[in-house]
Parts: C-alpha cells; sequence; structure tokens
C-alpha cells in the first residue's frame, strides 16, 4: 500500500506540470526509455529557395525541383487541377476514363502500344490518373533515358489520342468492377456510406454503368482541351539531374505550350446536411461491418490541428481509445478506428469502422458511441494530449524521407493553398492546442446525434436491434445494372 | 495519327539493351554482418539521406513450422509480442503472476468443455462454459489494473515510429518500424526487452481479436479462395492451412502453447535484424551487443519434413460464395534455391507483367478479363500461382481455357530475345528503385538472410533471372506447367440466402 502511496504522491505532483490523468500507471521500463530518448528528434525541414528551386515558365507552368545524385533515378510528378468532382452526372466517371485512355492511347508520335513497348523496356514507368480532385502524370527513368521520358511525358499530356478501342478497354474495367460491387463487405459499406453522406454531390455517387456507357471520345477531347493546360499544371522533379539543364529541358519539351484563358469551373459545393439514423443492408456474411460518421470540417478551418489531435485519440492509431476499448480490452474487433480528414477543400467526413461478429454487432455499437460521448464530455488527459503531439511532431521526418516526396510534399503546400513556410509554423500548431481546445472541438464536430450508422451483415444474428441508435432503415443490396 | 517509325524504336531499343546492363551493375550495397554470440545475425545498412532509418526483425518461423491443433499460432503470437514484458506494459509484474495462474486453470477447464461439447456422446452443459468464461473475464478485469496496454507501441508512436507493425507469412515472421536516427537505443532496448521478458498477458481477449481477424477473411472472396485453394494444392505439407490458422484451433490454443512455441521457435539462432538508415553501422553492433547479447540462446527450431508425393492428377475445388465468379490456378513447383526457379520466375514475368505481356495483350485487351501469373517461393516447395478473373458474361473456363493456351505457347515457341531482355531490363530497374526505401531494402536483406542464410541471396537471384534463356523457360514450363501438376480453385455465385429481404430502399 505504501508503494502505491508514494507513487501517487509523485503522480500528484506531476499533475500541476504536465499529466493531467489521476491515474498515471508507470511500468519499471518507462525510466530505462526516458534515458534513452533524452535527446531531441533532430529535422531540418527543406525549404524552397534552399533545398527545392521553384521556377515558372512563362506559359504559366510551375516546376519544383530537387536533386539528389545519390541514386541514379529521375522521378518526375505533374499535377493537373481537375477531377472526378467536375464530371456532370450524366457523363459520371468521365475523369476516369481520361486518366486510364491518357496512357493506354498514346499521343501524337507514339501509339499507346509502342509506348508500352518502349517503356516497359527501359524499365521505366509512365502513368497517368484522375482522382476526385486532381490529376496526375508520372514519368521514373534512369538517367540515360531522361530525354526519351520527358518526349513522351510531354507528348503524352499535350498530344493524347483517345483511340476508341482503348476507350473501350477503360470501359470494359470499369463495368466489370460496377459488376463485382457488392462482392466485398468493405465496398458496400463504403459506397453506401459515402452515398448517405454526400447524397447527389460528386463525393456521394456511386459509379454507374448507365453514364459511363454514353461517355464519348469527344468528351474526353473536350475535357483534356479545358483541364490539361500549361497554367493549370505543376511539376515536381527529383533526382539524379542537374537544375539548371532540367529547366531548360522542360522548356523546350513543354514551353511553346500556349495558356489557356478558360478558368477551372467552379468546384459544386458540399451541402451541410445530416442523415441521422441507421442503414442495414443485409448481407450474407458472419460479422457485422460498420461504419458510423456525418460530415466533418474543411481544411481552412483553424480547428484542424485540434481535431487532428482529438481524432489521434479518439480512434486515429493503434493507442487510441476505441482500439484499446473495442479491440484490446474487448476483443470485439481485429479493426476498429476513426478518421477525421481536415486536409479537404470542402467537407470532409468524420467516420468510425469497425468489424465484428453478429452476435457483438449492438455491443460494439455501444462501445463506440459511449467512446465518442466520453470524449465530448470529459475531454482528454494532458499525457494523451502530449502523447498525440508528440506522434504528430515526431513522425514529420517521414513526410520528408525520399528526395520525391520532399518536392512533392513543397509542391502539394502551393496546389492545396497553403504558405510556402507552412512547415515553419508545424510544430507550433499541435503544441499550442490544449485540452480546453480538444474538448471545445470534440464538443462542435463530432455530433452523437446526427451520426448515420451504415451496417453491413445479417441483421438477424445481432445480439440486440440497433434501434437504440436511431431509425433503422433497409437498403436492399441489387444486382447493379451493367447492360 | 502515329508516327512512331518501327525502325526509329528499333534503334532506340537496341541502344537500350547496350546501355542498361552497365549501368546498375555498378551499383554494390555495403552492407555489413555482424552476429552475437547467442547466434543473432545483424546486417546493417547506411544510408544518410534523410535522418531516419528503418528496422526489422525477422524470425524464420511461420504457419509452415505448426501443426494440426495449433494451426494459427505463429501468427497469434506475433500478436502477443505487443502485449508486453516484464518491464513494458506493467506497473506490477509480481502482482500478474497468480491472476495469469488462475486464468490459465480456468482456460484448461473451459478448453476441455469445448472438447468435450465437440463430441456428440458427451452430455451438453453450456452452463459451465458460461460460467468460465465469466470467471476467465473477472480475473481478466482484476489483471488490468496492472496492466498499460500498448506501452510498446505507445512508445514508439511517441518517438516518432512510423510504420509500425508486424506480419506472419508461412515460413517467417517480421517486426518492423520506421524511426528518427538517434532512437536506434530506443529501438535496441524495446526489441530485446520483448525477446528477453515476454509476457504472454491479455491473452484470452487477443485470441478473440484474432477470430475476428479470421473472419474478416471469410468474408472476403479471395482468402476464402486462396484458403481452399492451399488446402487443396497440399496434401501432406504443412502449408496446406491458412496462415491464420483453422477456427476450430484458434478457439482452442492456450496461453502456455503460445509460451511453449515463442521458446521453441524465437531462438535468438533463429532471427535477423536489420537496420537501413541515416546509422553507423559499427554504432548498430554495438547498440546490439549492448541490448542482444544477453538474450539466452537456444537450439533453432527443427526443419520440417513432411513433403507431398509427386501430384497424379488436376485437383479442382468449388466454392459456393456470395460473389462474381473468381479462379486460382496452381501448380507444384520447387522450394527456394532450386535453380528452376528462375526460369519459372521469367515465365511468369513474360505471361503477366505489364502491358506488353502475354496475358494483357490476349486476354484483358481481348475483354475476356485480367489474368496474372506469380511464383512463391518458400522453405519447402510452393507453386506457381496463376489467377483469373472473367469479364462480363465470359466464364473462369473461358478464362481457363485462354491462360493454358498461353502457357501451351511457351512450351512450343521460343521466347523472344526481346522478352528476355526487358525482363533483364525491368530487373534492373526496379533494384535501382528499391534503394529509395529503407524499409524496403529491410525486407529484402530480412527475407534473404532469414530463409538462406545469405543475405545476398536476392542479388544472386536477380543475377540468375538474366541469365535465363529461352530454353530454359521452355524446359521448366513444360516439367511443372502441366495439367497433371496443377489444381484450380474457383468461385461459383450463390444468390442471396435470404429469403425473405426487407422491403426498402433500393441502391
Amino acid at each position: 500500500m505504501k508503494r502505491i502511496l508514494i507513487s501517487s504522491i509523485i503522480v500528484l505532483a506531476a499533475i500541476s506540470i504536465s499529466f493531467g490523468q489521476t491515474e498515471v500507471k508507470e511500468s519499471p521500463g518507462s525510466k530505462i526509455i526516458s534515458n534513452i530518448t533524452a535527446g531531441n528528434i533532430q529535422l531540418t525541414i527543406p525549404e524552397v529557395g534552399r533545398d527545392v528551386e521553384r521556377a515558372v515558365l512563362d506559359n504559366g507552368l510551375i516546376l519544383y525541383l530537387y536533386e539528389d545524385h545519390r541514386i541514379p533515378l529521375l522521378n518526375l510528378s505533374a499535377v493537373i487541377r481537375c477531377g472526378s468532382i467536375f464530371d456532370p452526372p450524366e457523363k459520371d466517371g468521365l475523369s476516369g476514363i481520361v486518366g486510364t485512355v491518357m496512357r493506354n492511347g498514346g499521343a501524337k508520335t507514339i501509339s499507346g502500344d509502342s509506348l508500352n513497348i518502349i517503356m516497359e523496356y527501359i524499365g521505366g514507368s509512365l502513368e497517368t490518373g484522375i482522382s476526385s480532385e486532381r490529376g496526375s502524370a508520372s514519368l521514373s527513368v534512369l538517367p540515360k533515358d531522361i530525354d526519351l521520358g520527358l518526349s513522351l511525358f510531354a507528348d503524352l499530356i499535350r498530344n493524347p489520342l483517345f483511340p476508341q478501342d482503348k476507350i473501350d478497354l477503360a470501359k470494359s474495367d470499369i463495368k466489370n468492377n460496377i459488376k463485382r460491387r457488392n462482392d466485398s463487405p468493405g465496398n458496400v459499406v463504403g459506397r453506401h456510406f459515402s452515398n448517405m453522406i454526400y447524397g447527389d454531390h460528386p463525393f456521394g455517387r456511386a459509379l454507374e454503368w448507365a453514364s459511363v456507357k454514353g461517355i464519348t471520345q469527344q468528351d474526353l477531347i473536350d475535357y483534356h482541351r479545358k483541364f490539361f493546360n500549361p497554367n493549370n499544371i505543376m511539376i515536381g522533379i527529383s533526382g539524379d539531374f542537374n537544375k539548371a539543364e532540367m529547366v531548360e529541358k522542360i522548356k523546350k519539351y513543354l514551353g511553346d505550350w500556349p495558356k489557356s484563358d478558360t478558368p477551372i469551373p467552379a468546384y459544386p459545393e458540399v451541402e451541410v446536411e445530416y442523415h441521422p439514423g441507421v442503414y442495414e443492408i443485409w448481407k450474407d456474411i458472419n460479422q457485422a461491418f460498420l461504419r458510423i460518421g456525418h460530415l466533418g470540417i474543411k481544411r481552412d478551418n483553424p480547428d484542424r490541428y485540434a481535431v487532428q489531435l482529438l481524432n489521434f485519440i479518439l480512434g486515429g492509431s493503434f493507442t487510441s481509445r476505441l482500439t484499446l476499448k473495442v479491440r484490446a480490452d474487448e476483443g470485439l474487433a481485429y479493426h476498429v478506428g476513426s478518421s477525421f480528414p481536415t486536409g479537404s477543400r470542402d467537407y470532409s467526413a468524420f467516420s468510425v469502422d469497425c468489424q465484428t461478429k453478429g452476435a457483438t454487432a449492438y455491443k460494439a455499437t455501444r462501445l463506440i458511441t459511449d467512446e465518442i460521448e466520453k470524449i465530448r464530455k470529459d475531454g482528454v488527459s494532458e499525457s494523451e494530449l502530449k502523447d498525440a503531439g508528440d506522434a504528430t511532431i515526431n513522425s514529420l521526418a517521414f513526410n520528408f524521407d525520399t528526395a520525391h516526396k520532399i518536392v512533392m510534399n513543397l509542391l502539394s503546400l502551393e496546389y492545396d493553398g497553403y504558405p510556402a513556410d507552412y512547415y515553419k509554423g508545424y510544430f507550433d500548431f499541435y503544441r499550442k492546442v490544449t485540452r480546453d481546445d480538444i474538448k471545445r472541438v470534440a464538443q462542435k464536430y463530432l455530433q452523437p446525434d446526427k451520426l448515420t450508422y451504415i451496417v453491413v451483415g445479417k441483421s438477424e444474428t445481432y445480439e440486440k436491434p440497433l434501434d437504440e441508435f436511431g431509425k433503422v432503415t433497409n437498403i436492399q443490396l441489387t444486382e447493379p445494372v451493367t447492360e | 495519327m502515329p508516327k512512331s517509325l518501327p525502325f526509329l524504336l528499333l534503334t532506340i531499343l537496341l541502344i537500350f539493351a547496350l546501355t542498361v546492363l552497365g549501368q546498375t551493375g555498378e551499383i554494390k550495397m555495403d552492407v555489413k554482418k555482424h552476429t552475437l554470440s547467442n547466434g543473432m545475425r545483424i546486417l546493417a545498412l547506411e544510408n544518410h539521406s534523410a535522418p531516419v532509418f528503418s528496422s526489422i526483425i525477422q524470425f524464420n518461423t511461420g504457419a509452415v513450422d505448426e501443426r494440426p491443433g495449433i494451426t494459427g499460432i505463429s501468427h497469434l503470437l506475433e500478436h502477443m509480442l505487443f502485449k508486453g514484458t516484464k518491464t513494458i506494459g506493467t506497473d506490477n509484474y509480481q502482482a500478474e503472476i497468480p491472476i495469469m495462474a488462475k486464468i490459465d486453470s480456468l482456460a484448461h477447464l473451459l478448453r476441455s468443455e469445448q472438447v468435450k461439447l465437440q463430441n456428440p456422446f458427451n452430455p451438453q452443459d453450456s452452463t459451465l462454459m458460461k460460467s468460465l468464461r465469466q470467471q476467465i473475464a473477472d480475473a481478466q478485469a482484476e489483471q488490468k489494473k496492472y496492466i498499460i496496454t500498448e506501452e510498446l507501441w505507445d512508445t514508439y508512436v511517441n518517438n516518432g515510429g512510423t510504420g509500425l507493425n508486424a506480419s506472419t507469412g508461412n515460413d517467417r515472421t517480421e517486426y518492423h518500424v520506421s524511426l528518427p536516427k538517434n532512437r536506434l537505443e530506443l529501438w535496441a532496448f524495446l526489441e530485446s526487452d520483448r525477446l528477453a521478458n515476454i509476457v504472454f498477458r491479455e491473452f484470452y481477449s487477443e485470441r478473440d481479436v484474432v477470430m475476428e481477424e479470421r473472419r474478416l477473411g471469410e468474408n472476403e472472396p479471395r482468402r476464402k479462395l486462396d484458403e481452399a485453394l492451399s488446402a487443396t494444392v497440399f496434401w501432406a505439407s504443412s502449408y496446406k492451412w491458412p496462415v491464420v490458422g483453422w477456427m476450430s484451433d484458434i478457439q482452442t490454443i492456450t496461453r502456455e502453447d503460445v509460451e511453449a512455441y515463442f521458446k521453441s521457435h524465437y531462438s535468438p539462432a533463429n532471427a535477423v535484424a536489420v537496420i537501413v538508415g541515416d546509422v553507423d553501422a559499427n554504432e548498430v553492433f554495438k547498440t546490439c551487443e549492448k541490448y542482444f547479447a544477453s538474450v539466452p540462446s537456444q537450439p533453432p527450431p527443427p526443419s520440417v519434413v513432411t513433403r507431398d508425393a509427386p501430384q497424379q492428377g488436376e485437383r479442382r475445388v468449388e466454392i459456393e460464395h456470395e460473389s462474381n465468379p473468381i479462379a486460382f490456378v496452381a501448380w507444384n513447383t520447387p522450394q527456394i534455391g532450386d535453380p528452376d526457379l528462375p526460369a519459372l520466375e521469367v515465365a511468369a514475368n513474360i505471361l503477366s507483367n505489364g502491358r506488353t505481356s502475354r496475358f494483357y495483350k490476349n486476354i484483358k485487351e481481348k475483354k475476356l478479363g485480367t489474368a496474372s501469373a506469380s511464383v512463391d517461393d518458400g522453405r519447402y516447395p510452393m507453386t506457381f500461382n496463376c489467377t483469373i478473373t472473367p469479364y462480363g458474361d465470359h466464364t473462369v473456363g473461358e478464362l481457363e481455357t485462354a491462360i493454358y493456351s498461353e502457357i501451351d505457347r511457351l512450351k512450343t515457341e521460343k521466347v523472344t530475345e526481346w522478352e528476355l531482355q526487358k525482363v533483364c531490363n525491368q530487373v534492373d530497374a526496379s533494384f535501382v528503385r528499391s534503394l529509395d526505401s529503407n524499409m524496403g531494402l529491410c525486407f529484402r536483406l530480412a527475407g534473404s538472410e532469414s530463409v538462406t542464410g545469405n543475405w545476398h541471396q536476392f542479388v544472386d537471384y536477380q543475377d540468375a533471372i538474366k541469365k535465363v534463356t529461352a530454353d530454359d523457360v521452355m524446359r521448366v514450363v513444360n516439367k511443372y506447367l502441366v495439367k497433371k501438376n496443377r489444381s484450380v480453385a474457383y468461385i461459383v455465385k450463390t444468390e442471396s440466402k435470404k429469403t425473405q429481404a426487407p422491403a426498402g430502399k433500393e441502391s
């Protein structure tokens, strides 16, 4: 007993300094650990102007360059402001097809098939793709192939052919994906969650064959003309080259590409709407796949750092409250965790994922909602906050551990509208967050009464109905239409 | 329209053929090796491009070392290595000892009840089991007072640890993490501590977690099919059971089983530690001497001797599942180190790697579906695999015919020199790319050293691939990829079994 008392006093003394927990357990190993981790983690954050060069061509094309001669390799990634978010509903799927066929279809001076032959023969890679808010084109070649690679890359993004046979091939892939979209429960839960949260907004739409079928070659050509312009593109280059020479090379291949005056269309905005309730989807599996959540925040929200730490503590790490409770203590799930993206231009979605056997579906859901309520009501302890901040700050080095990550992370700051010296304030963003901040953002951005529950599984196996969490609506899975 | 002149292309390609090899052949990896007195091997490779390092500790132990009754134990043990030690994860280990003893005896009673219930001649008494489960839960709650859950994980993450995880395979089990450069000693302390002072606490709740992990696989068509295929290909070999284990075994494995398995299979002589990154190799060895040398040495675990007899005819297995048809095909092939493997690797590459591959040109571009080929090489004989995904109304049968016809072509027509050169060039280029990832190198080095005792083996294997001739490919395809030697597992789609789906919104 005496020993416990002594340690309690130490703990009490510590409260006023750094710890806020009333009950801090200390292992014998923790002293050894504090001895061998005394040294600060050193990191010099790469900067534009010092480590990375930024250049702008006359046509508005922006370059970021980083030389690294340790490995004989050139990596180049172009980022194009476009994305499926701009696809009109009746042409849903267009961006994806443009991204695929741009590469597979080849360009003016080289057919797609010849491009395959060359790139695979030289062990290089040249790929294009378009996601929801970003187009990309990347090249990776050995230094001796730089000129060849650049000429092919430039031709591809400037003069893609979009031949009909490759459009048909891309469509056949999409058709197969649509046909198989109910095969894995993870797909089903994800698709229905997005749909429920975002409704008809592009973020919520499930890709359907009806829209894909009608996409024409002219649609692809128009898309390319609209978005693929030098003043809408940024290129990051890293590796074994000389910066000044590289800028000249880029000028040679892309410098005469005229800029465009067509502005990027307005982004369709996410409507702030909530769809509380339990949506059950019956599928013949032996677990309940749960995703629970609601709309989150935008990246311009000054609370984003507090929200990141909140999520880390709630369910964003392996030592988070949700994992400790649902997994480690109760053994109810292999995976349970939360996600609260804070880097989205528009509203992200907060969500909790969990898969548990049918007989514990209710219990797991209850534990999850209890943890959400608890963190709103009581906030977090000082040590939880410190751990979350340490983990975030001390792992920053891994954002810059390869040459290409260095150049692309700095480029992305500009693409996403952050200041170039963003990382200078990085440590402070997190260090300044207080326990009060966490509690405040928990109450503001976690809204238990607005949660949407998507549950895929055999509802008759759940130990208790889930109607305690909201009105239950059944959604029936139907065979996707692919004709 | 395309102005791609065949002549120009040919000229370009000839130039490549002359230059690719010369360039990457010059890259040497300065890997340093040190063996501790207890037999543990340490590899260090310096890469000073960023102030970080990656690490792996790999044991030459996996599901293949198990036996019926304890299948899945390697994987369960991997989970248990995160549960702390006598020094980490507890504030009073002594107080935990009697509680764990109590849990063990309750678990034994529970286990004998479970076994009894499997026999229909025994009287069924589920109340006793329920009560035992409750008593175990109560004792676990009591032990909880002393436990600092996930302290090891917490410590790594708070110190900037990234990519922290572990994995278990058929042949090997590994633990990896990347850290800032001045956390080498922390790594050595935590890793040596869990080898020297491991405590198997919270075992029964973790066993439940692993059962959920198994269920996840049961709901995933590919995992389900993979399990069926292994059980079909291997009649004798221990590769026949899944790494996660059979559910009935996971349910009955005890804490002592795992403890015994740890003692017999996690000998330092059976372990390799690899550090790649911004470190000084001598410093790595010094630190490892300080922390790992005191881990007591034990004899390495025995080799597995059970082998399958040569297969006498095609085997087919059908799985009914609520998902669209796919199929896996496997042919028996020799174990790692066999001189036929590089040629099989080249065959797999020519069949399915990239958009110029034969499967891509003749299956995917014809919109029949997709198909891929790969070689699994292990400590014991494994397989050459193909996976098949039919598109639209095409059937598994049609796709099977298509891949067999491509394979048959390899038996009668030599692959082209262009195809062989392409494989060589890709091997070189991907080797260069691999140098960019500390963790990727850790995996390659640990894999080679652990399984073959020679870290350089993966480089030698690349060289062997580059020496493969068209005759070699034809010979090995004729030798191994024949009907008599293959097994096929495929999914047949069943409709949703629920007779009365509730009416509601369509989706």
